[in-house]
This record gives structure tokens, sequence and C-alpha cells, in this order.
């Protein structure tokens, strides 16, 4: 049986978009131009792959706080996600050791929409310090 | 003669790139502000000193900042998409598929990253909308003292 780790909900907005593509000087217009985001066939400007990940690596260190290490996070996206909507990011522990030299936690994590629509997947390994 | 997809392509598999960038207290606030994130151990100093780190450091993504390059304007794309995914594939609009992203050890303010990128891969496959190209991406980042740091294998796709 799998653990589940609480949930973060995040809701990004247009400012957090264009923050997250300032900070990384991505450029690309499907980030800041709602025309040019429509002109490709999206439904807004949409939230980045990297920002995505973000959300899932605070879903773990809100979880681990400074007990733990987030070693290795892994997602993929699976549906566009746009400002104005709440995000949930969920995490289940899948395996966990507690070998004396190594402590460790693998999750698997999601973030979906309000409508359940899963945004992106992945997995989280942990290391305990 | 007419030059295939893949005889352009080729050239530019497994060429390195390489930037140096010396990381500020103001990056990391930054950052943090950008994701969302609230931890002090990102924003003051006198905290941060109590914490297992004893400094401030960067939420664990954050070579992220770092990834891609800042090349002018004019030498993006006309969708301003990064550089390093400018392949010549015939498709040309783009989402980021997914990514791995380990962390070696969290990034301090002074720190001197050095990001070397390398196209690893570019894949094609027909999609229920047409045919898409997955173009691989890995980036390390190692500091001043050759540590490793972070490592970035990120997977973007064009499709037509």
């Amino acid at each position: 049986m799998t653990t589940p780790i609480p949930e973060l909900i995040v809701r990004p907005d247009p400012m957090q978009v264009f923050m997250f593509s300032a900070v990384t000087w991505n450029r690309h217009h499907i980030h800041y131009s709602k025309d040019a985001a429509l002109r490709e066939g999206l439904p807004d400007v949409v939230v980045q792959r990297g920002l995505l990940g973000n959300f899932l690596s605070r879903l773990i260190t809100n979880w681990v706080g400074d007990g733990a290490e987030l070693r290795r996070l892994a997602w993929k996206v699976t549906r566009s996600a746009v400002p104005g909507e709440n995000i949930i990011c969920r995490g289940r522990i899948m395996e966990r050791t507690e070998a004396p030299d190594q402590k460790y936690v693998v999750c698997k994590v999601t973030a979906s929409n309000t409508n359940e629509e899963l945004i992106a997947s992945g997995d989280a390994f942990v290391i305990f310090t | 003669m007419e030059t295939t997809v893949t005889e352009s392509l080729l050239p530019l598999i497994g060429m390195p790139k390489v930037r140096h960038y010396e990381v500020t207290r103001r990056d990391i606030r930054h950052f943090a502000q950008a994701i969302g994130e609230e931890d002090p151990v990102h924003f003051d100093e006198d905290y941060a000193k109590t914490t297992k780190y004893g400094a401030i450091v960067a939420p664990p993504l954050f070579c992220q900042m770092l990834t891609f390059e800042d090349v002018s304007p004019q030498q993006l794309p006309e969708d301003g998409s990064p550089i390093e995914i400018d392949v010549p594939v015939p498709a040309h609009r783009t989402v980021g598929g997914g990514s791995s992203y380990e962390i070696f050890r969290r990034v301090r303010a002074g720190d001197r990253i050095t990001a070397t990128s390398i196209l690893r891969d570019v894949f094609t496959k027909e999609g229920r909308g047409g045919r898409l190209y997955f173009i691989v991406v890995e980036t390390e980042f190692s500091n001043q003292d050759n540590e490793p740091v972070a490592r970035e294998t990120a997977t973007y796709i064009k499709r037509v």
C-alpha cells in the first residue's frame, strides 16, 4: 500500500508565468503572448514545463522540510496548464528504505487541474540526511 | 545536393556549449519568488545561518535559471524559443515535454557555476495531430570547486 504525502495547491497567475520566463530568460512567446499562444492552438499563455517542475519540487520540500534533500525529480507534461487555474500537486510514497547508511524514499508525483485532468506526472527521489 | 534533416542534425549532436555565471543573492531571491517559494532560507541571511546550510541557498531546481543562453533576440527563432533547441527540423511549434533533474548540492550566493549544454538526441514520431520531433538537451552544472551541482536532461517537442 502506498502512503500519500500532503497536497500542495498552487494557482499560477500571469505575473508568475511572466516572472518565471524572466528569471529563466525564456523568451518563448507561448508564455507571454496570448495571441501567439492562440495561433499555436493553445487556449492561453501556458505554464512552463520548468515551472511545473518547481511546483512538484515544492510539494516535496514542503513535506520533508530540513531533514532531507530532493536528489532527483523527473516529470513529464501531459496537458497544458494556463494561468488562473488551480494546480493540485500530490505525491505517494512508493518505496522507502531505512538502511543505516542510506535512508531514501521514492514518490510518485502528479499535478492535476480542478477537473482532475493530469497536467504533469513523474517521480521524486529523496534522501534523508 | 539536398541535405536531409538527419545530415544537417548530425554535426550538432554531442557538441558542448559552455557558459559561466556568478550567482547572486538577488538571483536566488528572484527565482524563489518566481516559483512561489517563501521559505526564508532563500531570503534571510540571519535565518539561513541557523539552518543546516549555514547560509542562503537556492531552491533545488535553481540551475534552470542558467539553462537557456542569453543570446541576442535576433539570434532566436521567430517564436523566441531557446537557442538550445533551434535545430533544423521541419516543425515550428514548440512545447516542453519533460525533464529529469538531478540535484547534487544546493547553489549558494557567490557560487561560480559552469553550465555545459549538449544536444543529445533528436528523434521523431507520428503523433495524433501529425509528426512530432523530440529534442533532448542535457545541461550539466558544476561550481568553482569543480563539484557537480545539478544535471538536467530536458525533452522538448516540436510539431508542425
